[in-house]
C-alpha cells in the first residue's frame, strides 16, 4: 500500500518509516501540511497517517485542504496523534463525518505492531473501485 | 515592591511542570517505539535510545534547576563567565541530539569578548534546554534548513549568547504569545515547533531567575533566541 505519513518528529518518522516499510508498504514522509498536499498530488497515496500537531498549519487545516479535492475524497485517513481523544470533545464528529477520519490512534500508547495491524485493515483505493 | 520568589515559584512551576510533563512524552514515545523496533529486527545498537534518554534527563535537570533558582535565589552567586566557553560546552552537550535529528551544529565566536557576570551553570542549562528544543523543531519546518548556530556578538545592551537558524518565525511577537500560552495550549509556539516548546520556557525560567531575559535576536542573517548579559568590566581591567 502507498502511505503518506505526516509526522513532524524526525526521529519518530524514521522509526515508523522503517517499521511500515518492513511490513511491505511504500511510504512518503512529510513533516508539514503544505509539503503533504504536494506529496499527495505526486504520489497518489492509498492511506494517509496524520499527526494533528504540525508546525504552522495544523493537521485539521491539512484535512480541509485535502478533502477539498474530489480525487482525494475517499482516501482513508488514520489519525495517529499525541492529542488525546478526550480533548476533541465535539470536534471528533466533525473529523469523522465531515473530514473522513476513519480511525484514531493515540501515539504514545500505540505500539508499532498495533500500527502495522491497523494499517493492514485498510484496502488500497485502486482495488476498491471496480 | 519587594520580590517574593518563594510565593511566585509554585504558580510558575505548575504551568512549567505541565509543559515539561507533556514534552517528556516525546522522548518516552521515541524510546518505547525504538526499543520495539530493535526487538522486532534483532538490532543491538542502543545508541539512539541512549541519546534520547540523556536529552530527556537534561530537560528534567534544567527544569529542576529553574525551579530551585526561583525558590532559592541565594544560590545565584554570579561569577565571571566566558561566553565562548559556555557556548562550546553547550555545543558538546547538544552534539549527539543534533546528529540524531540530522541538524548541523556550528559555533560562531568571532571577535574578542571579555567575560560576563552570570551564573555559569544556569546559563549553560538554559542554552542546552533552548538548543534541544530548537533542534527538535528544525526538521519539522515546512522548508527545513537543518543548521543551528551557537553564537555570540555584542549589541547595544551588552553581550548576546544565543542559538540561531534560518527560521524567520522566531519573532518577538511569537515569543510573547508563547509565554502567555505556555502550559495552557498544546502548541504555544505553533510557528516554531510541533511540540509544546517546554525547553524554550524552561530556558526562559532559568534566565528570569538570573535576572536575564530570553530575547529574539539576529546574528548576521540568522534568526534566534538568546540572553543578553553585561560585560564584567572589572575582570577586563586585570
Amino acid at each position: 500500500m502507498r502511505i503518506l505519513l505526516i509526522e513532524p518528529d524526525y526521529v519518530l518518522a524514521e522509526t515508523y518509516f522503517k517499521a511500515l516499510a518492513a511490513a511491505g508498504h511504500r511510504l512518503v514522509v512529510c513533516a508539514g501540511a503544505q509539503s503533504a498536499v504536494l506529496a499527495a498530488d505526486q504520489h497518489k497515496p492509498d492511506l494517509v497517517i496524520l499527526e494533528l500537531q504540525l508546525v504552522e498549519h495544523s493537521g485539521i487545516e491539512f484535512l480541509y485542504e485535502f478533502r477539498s479535492y474530489p480525487e482525494w475524497q475517499n482516501i482513508p485517513v488514520l489519525l495517529h496523534t499525541v492529542v488525546p481523544l478526550a480533548e476533541f470533545n465535539t470536534s471528533w464528529e466533525l473529523l469523522e463525518h465531515e473530514l473522513g477520519v476513519r480511525r484514531y490512534l493515540y501515539k504514545p500508547h500505540t505500539r508499532l505492531s498495533e500500527l502495522i495491524e491497523q494499517v493492514a485493515q485498510f484496502t488500497p483505493v485502486a482495488s476498491e473501485t471496480p | 515592591m519587594q520580590r517574593q520568589p518563594a510565593a511566585l515559584a509554585p504558580f510558575l512551576s505548575e504551568q512549567l511542570l505541565l509543559s515539561v510533563a507533556e514534552e517528556l512524552k516525546l522522548p518516552l514515545t521515541q524510546i518505547a517505539r525504538k526499543a520495539e523496533q530493535l526487538r522486532l529486527t534483532g538490532e543491538t545498537d542502543l545508541s539512539a535510545i541512549q541519546t534520547t534518554a540523556d536529552n530527556a534527563l537534561k530537560l528534567l535537570d534544567s527544569y529542576i534547576l529553574g525551579v530551585q533558582l526561583r525558590l532559592q535565589p541565594e544560590q545565584l552567586a554570579p561569577e565571571s563567565v566566558s561566553v565562548a566557553s559556555v557556548l562550546y560546552d553547550t555545543g558538546q552537550q547538544l552534539d549527539a541530539l543534533a546528529k540524531s535529528y540530522g541538524v548541523a551544529l556550528e559555533l560562531s565566536v568571532t571577535g574578542r569578548f571579555g567575560p560576563v557576570l552570570a551564573h555559569r551553570r544556569g546559563l549553560q542549562a538554559a542554552l542546552v534546554s533552548l538548543g534541544a528544543s530548537l533542534i527538535e523543531a528544525l526538521p519539522a519546518q515546512e522548508n527545513p534548513q537543518l543548521k543551528l548556530q551557537l553564537a555570540t556578538h555584542r549589541c547595544r545592551y551588552g553581550i548576546v549568547a544565543g542559538l540561531y537558524s534560518e527560521t524567520p518565525s522566531l519573532t518577538n511577537q511569537a515569543l510573547q504569545r508563547g509565554r502567555q500560552l505556555a502550559g495552557r495550549s498544546r502548541q504555544p509556539l505553533v510557528n516554531l515547533t510541533h511540540t509544546n516548546g517546554a525547553g524554550v520556557f524552561v530556558a526562559d525560567t532559568i534566565l528570569r531567575a538570573m535576572n536575564l531575559r530570553l530575547r529574539t535576536s539576529r546574528h548576521h542573517r540568522l534568526y534566534g533566541l538568546g540572553a543578553v548579559m553585561q560585560p564584567n568590566y572589572q575582570m577586563q581591567l586585570i
